[in-house]
């Protein structure tokens, strides 16, 4: 693929004898190559998902599979800067046998990523490339020389930058979710793609930027938790709702009231799309921006919003991290009703000697499922 | 997910080789690991909470070093280890090289403290795991020496 060209053109780059420079000054050759460093611009396809993400991240065009009109988002103030970012892709040129150990020095310089292709796709190519990623305001050059002398390198490795835009990476994380079965007669699907089965419950997601396709071990582990335990009529608390999968699956299957929390402004975009999605009142799937200690995060958010109390669900399910599930033990369960069931995930097999330990003081019969290295802790809420 | 490492005798066929810095805790569909992956189609989302979830043990935000390998047919393994012992001496000695602060001052000395808190960072590598705090810190200390930094008592 472009693997390949990529050695081929700095193999003719070389002959030109030339230091840094970006990428304006160059040659018509070199202006493509640097062009073909930018990922987002050739790679993604199909064109209706690039059209549909040009503003980040929007979900303002998308449309409903059925054919139901366009959602229209409110408008999203993300406070997450990072994601939006310009950043600096360089190739650089070097030896085939200084190639590991250049990546692994650029790093230590303040690369913040460096990738190439495997060496043996490079065939008989003395010369090959790496392509390093740099934060904006990098002194590439330098990094670079420093990297080089930190390896003993005997000669200066050629490069070039290319300022690559920020991207919207939801279109790559759109690419690899399929239809997903998680137990007979039910289906988490993408809006872009037919459910395979019409007759089951079939959960439709655009999850944009947020954790949650119902593909990953967690998720699947969850959904076949709430499978299990609600019978109709409960109140369930998704604690860190991501795309809000886990609510939604749990108003389909027959829950009165689906609360998610998130920290991720993300996520309650995410969610709150997909909830319409899946034709879900807003009023049975309210959903909430909270900080990371426990407690609302929008400023606007007053006591009165508060439509959920402590001590009211059914059942609480949180699949995020190891961490935060620790920390935040006493808020998590606190939610719940005595009696009620608490489900947490997000874990590893080896983290669940920690989980039970300090949750065994809240939860009564604790029982564990797990799946390909992940793994599900329930219990009961004791009742005082 | 291939993040499952398999014994399989014959290897699948390599696409490329990976190395990345992602903060511990901290992978998101952002830089700097979506234009990497995204690169070589690899999924996204389940490198965040894989990468995530194993690294809850390091302080949230140390620079991990990740090693991914990207096969042939979009799937991954990948290993993390802490930064080397050499990043955190330049950090502590606040030699932080091409991440473009001009005008920051450079020392050639670091304390004892500094030694200690990387060597507590290391222990939780899972390559230094049998060692005690005491033969890190000489290893730590013999490092900084030959990067040409003097370790005081107090600074």
């Amino acid at each position: 693929m472009t693997a390949s060209l990529h050695g081929r053109l700095f193999l003719l780059k070389h002959l030109i004898p030339f230091k840094s420079h970006h990428s304006s000054l160059l040659s018509p050759l070199h202006t493509t190559y640097s062009t073909s460093l930018s990922p987002p611009q050739i790679l993604i396809s199909p064109v209706s998902t690039l059209s549909r993400f040009k503003t980040k991240p929007s979900f303002a065009r998308s449309v409903q599979l059925n054919g139901v009109s366009a959602f229209t988002s409110e408008s999203d103030t993300s406070s997450i800067t990072d994601v939006a970012s310009d950043y600096l892709s360089v190739s650089i040129c070097c030896q085939k046998q200084d190639a590991e150990a250049l990546s692994e020095a650029l790093l230590s310089f303040g690369a913040s990523s460096a990738y190439m292709d495997d060496l043996s796709d490079f065939g008989d190519l003395d010369e090959i490339s790496i392509t390093s990623i740099f934060p904006q305001d990098a002194r590439v050059g330098t990094c670079i020389s420093e990297a080089a002398s930190s390896i003993c390198l005997e000669y200066s490795p050629s490069y070039d930058i290319s300022v690559c835009k920020q991207c919207d990476w939801a279109s790559y994380v759109q690419e690899s979710f399929q239809p997903t079965k998680v137990i007979d007669g039910l289906w988490v699907v993408p809006t872009w793609k037919e459910p395979p089965d019409l007759q089951s419950t079939n959960i439709i997601l655009d999850p944009g930027l947020a954790f949650g396709t119902g593909e990953h071990p967690t998720s699947k582990l969850c959904l076949l938790l709430l499978y299990k335990l609600i019978k109709g009529g409960e109140h369930v608390l998704d604690y860190g709702t991501g795309s809000g999968v886990l609510g939604i699956a749990a108003l389909k299957m027959g829950a009165a009231l689906s609360v998610g929390l998130d920290i991720d402004p993300h996520a309650v975009t995410s969610a709150r799309h997909n909830a319409s999605l899946n034709s879900i009142n807003p009023s049975r799937m309210p959903l909430y921006l909270v900080s990371g200690k426990g407690g609302l995060a929008s400023p606007d958010a007053t006591v009165d919003d508060l439509v959920f109390k402590k001590g009211e669900f059914d059942i609480v399910i949180a699949n995020i991290l190891l961490n935060p599930l620790m920390e935040l033990d006493e808020d998590i369960v606190s939610y719940g009703k005595p009696g009620s069931i608490i489900g947490l995930s997000g874990i590893l097999s080896e983290q669940v000697p920690q989980l039970e330990e300090r949750y065994s003081k809240y939860l009564d019969g604790i029982s564990l499922s797990e799946m390909n290295g992940w793994a599900c802790l329930q219990g009961i809420k004791k009742r005082h | 997910m291939a993040t499952v490492l398999k014994d399989v005798v014959v290897r699948r066929p390599v696409a490329a080789t990976l190395r990345l810095t992602v903060p511990a805790g901290g992978a998101r569909p952002g830089p700097p690991v979506a234009p990497v992956l995204g690169q070589y189609r690899l999924n996204l989302m389940a490198f965040c909470k894989d990468f995530n979830a194993r690294t809850q043990k390091y302080k949230p935000d140390t620079p991990m070093a990740v090693t991914l390998t990207a096969y042939k047919d979009n799937t991954f393994e990948f290993i993390v280890k802490s930064p080397p012992v050499s990043w955190f001496l330049k950090k502590a000695a606040g030699l932080e090289s091409g991440s473009g602060r001009p005008g920051h001052v450079s020392v050639s000395t670091i304390s004892l403290r500094h030694v200690y808190e990387i060597a507590k960072v290391k222990q939780a590598d899972p390559t230094c795991k049998h060692l005690s705090i005491e033969a890190i810190c000489k290893t730590i200390i013999g490092t900084a020496n030959s990067m040409g930094l003097q370790v005081v008592k107090d600074l």
